[in-house]
């Protein structure tokens, strides 16, 4: 029995590849190794939604897409993280801050200093 | 006249406020035991808000009594005052509510703001991360640019973009890892949440800025000293600036506002340095009168409050 989490990325990956909006029926076939139940697919399919991932259009209710592309998702998440405000660093600790050019070369300037000085 | 405790509980909220906080933000010793400074700053955050508070309350209380829990439980149960009140004693009690009720209140809207967020960047990765096979608890990210972070919270979540994974060799990815893991492990986001808040409740204080940048550091430096201890290759500490070096190198933030690069720049020059000229270690006695001078800090300004009024 596959978590919640694992059948969220799997739902999205289909709505990443499809062209057109998708039946939840059909990502329920296409999930059918997985054994999961319509309803199952529905939960899913509404915490996706909740989240704000994945939209359906009044006209065909049963039919839903990826708000974003995979490559805008991507982009979303890495401008969040990447970002150089303090609370974003309050939020997640990243390992290195953002460092300029400059700041870089003067890193790796020490670093090699040190390589030689052995 | 003040009474001598409101006085001396206002001397000790000027000196917390500005000369302290820029003294030990100065002070190089902080470095070579980044734990026991962090002890220190939140000694200082703590104290300097339970004065700045008191200093007005034990002032503004005064015509009910000498003693402060009493004092304040008269005013609440609508007793008469044994002395006459004037407008300072009400202008004192309004600034002290004002103030502890902003310097909490932002301390919640931060923890809120930023749990929104962590939760909200968390529901984002778990879409696109894929557990890690060599590395137990982490998550890879297709993604070019070398990155590694850690959401911290009930759930964490620690996460390397694969640009970082091509980048550095295993030995260096085992730092990183370490590294990410000790912040975790010490729960380092909520050393940093009230300083967070302090910069926010108190802008016009160019020593809450300073304060939460020196702890930042301070953060960081601490979980490279943890993490070294978990390494194992012959030159941990060479291991671990070459993976901050090329980390470094090729984040490259173009979309990166200039006035924070000064900061986080500096600062990631300061732990590639530690790392290859360690500092000495602090002394056993040098550790021990740091953590005193935190502890009394703490105690002269809870005394002062709760001791009857001079």
């Amino acid at each position: 029995m596959a978590s919640l989490g694992e059948l969220e990325r799997a739902v999205m990956e289909r709505l990443w590849a499809a062209t057109a909006p998708v039946a939840a029926a059909t990502l329920r076939e296409e999930l059918a190794d997985r054994g999961v139940a319509l309803t199952t697919v529905h939960t899913v399919l509404t915490r996706l939604e909740q989240k704000g991932f994945v939209v359906h259009d009044d006209e065909r209710p049963r039919r839903f897409t990826a708000r974003a592309s995979r490559e805008e998702h991507a982009a979303e998440l890495m401008h969040e993280v990447l970002g150089q405000s303090a609370d974003r660093q309050a939020v997640l600790a990243r390992f290195v801050g953002g460092v300029d050019p400059a700041e870089a070369r003067l890193l790796r300037e020490l670093l090699a200093g040190a390589d030689d000085a052995r | 006249m003040l009474p001598a405790t409101a006085a001396s509980l206002a001397v000790l909220a000027v000196l917390l406020a500005w000369p302290v906080p820029a003294m030990l933000a100065r002070a190089r010793w902080a470095r070579r035991d980044p734990l026991v400074a962090l002890v220190c700053w939140q000694a200082i955050g703590l104290a300097g808000g339970l004065s700045m508070i008191g200093a007005l309350l034990v002032h503004g209380l005064a015509p009910w009594g000498r003693a402060l829990l009493p004092a304040g439980w008269s005013l609440l149960s609508g007793r008469r005052a044994v002395d006459p009140v004037r407008g300072d004693h009400w202008v004192a009690l309004t600034l002290a509510g004002v103030l502890a009720v902003e310097l909490v209140g932002v301390l919640l809207l931060s923890w809120v703001r930023t749990t929104r967020t962590r939760r909200r960047h968390r529901a984002l990765l778990e879409l696109v991360v894929q557990p890690s096979a060599a590395l137990p608890d982490t998550r890879l990210l297709e993604h070019p640019a070398p990155v590694a972070f850690c959401i911290p919270g009930a759930r964490p979540l620690l996460v390397l973009s694969s640009g970082i994974v091509a980048e550095l060799d295993d030995d260096q990815l085992a730092a990183v890892v370490a590294h990410e893991r000790a912040h975790l492990k010490e729960h380092h986001h909520l050393l940093l949440l009230p300083f967070v808040a302090w910069e926010a409740a108190l802008p016009v204080l160019p020593a809450a800025a300073r304060a939460h940048a020196a702890v930042r550091e301070l953060v960081e430096m601490r979980a490279d000293d943890v993490a070294l201890r978990s390494l194992t290759g012959a030159t941990p500490r060479r291991t671990l600036a070459r993976a901050i070096v090329a980390a470094a190198g090729g984040a490259g933030g173009t979309s990166v506002p200039d006035g924070a690069l000064a900061v986080t720049g500096g600062a990631t020059g300061a732990r590639v340095v530690r790392l290859l000229e360690p500092p000495r270690p602090l002394s056993g006695a040098a550790r021990g009168t740091a953590l005193l001078s935190a502890g009394l800090l703490l105690l002269l300004p809870t005394a002062l409050l709760l001791l009857p009024a001079v």
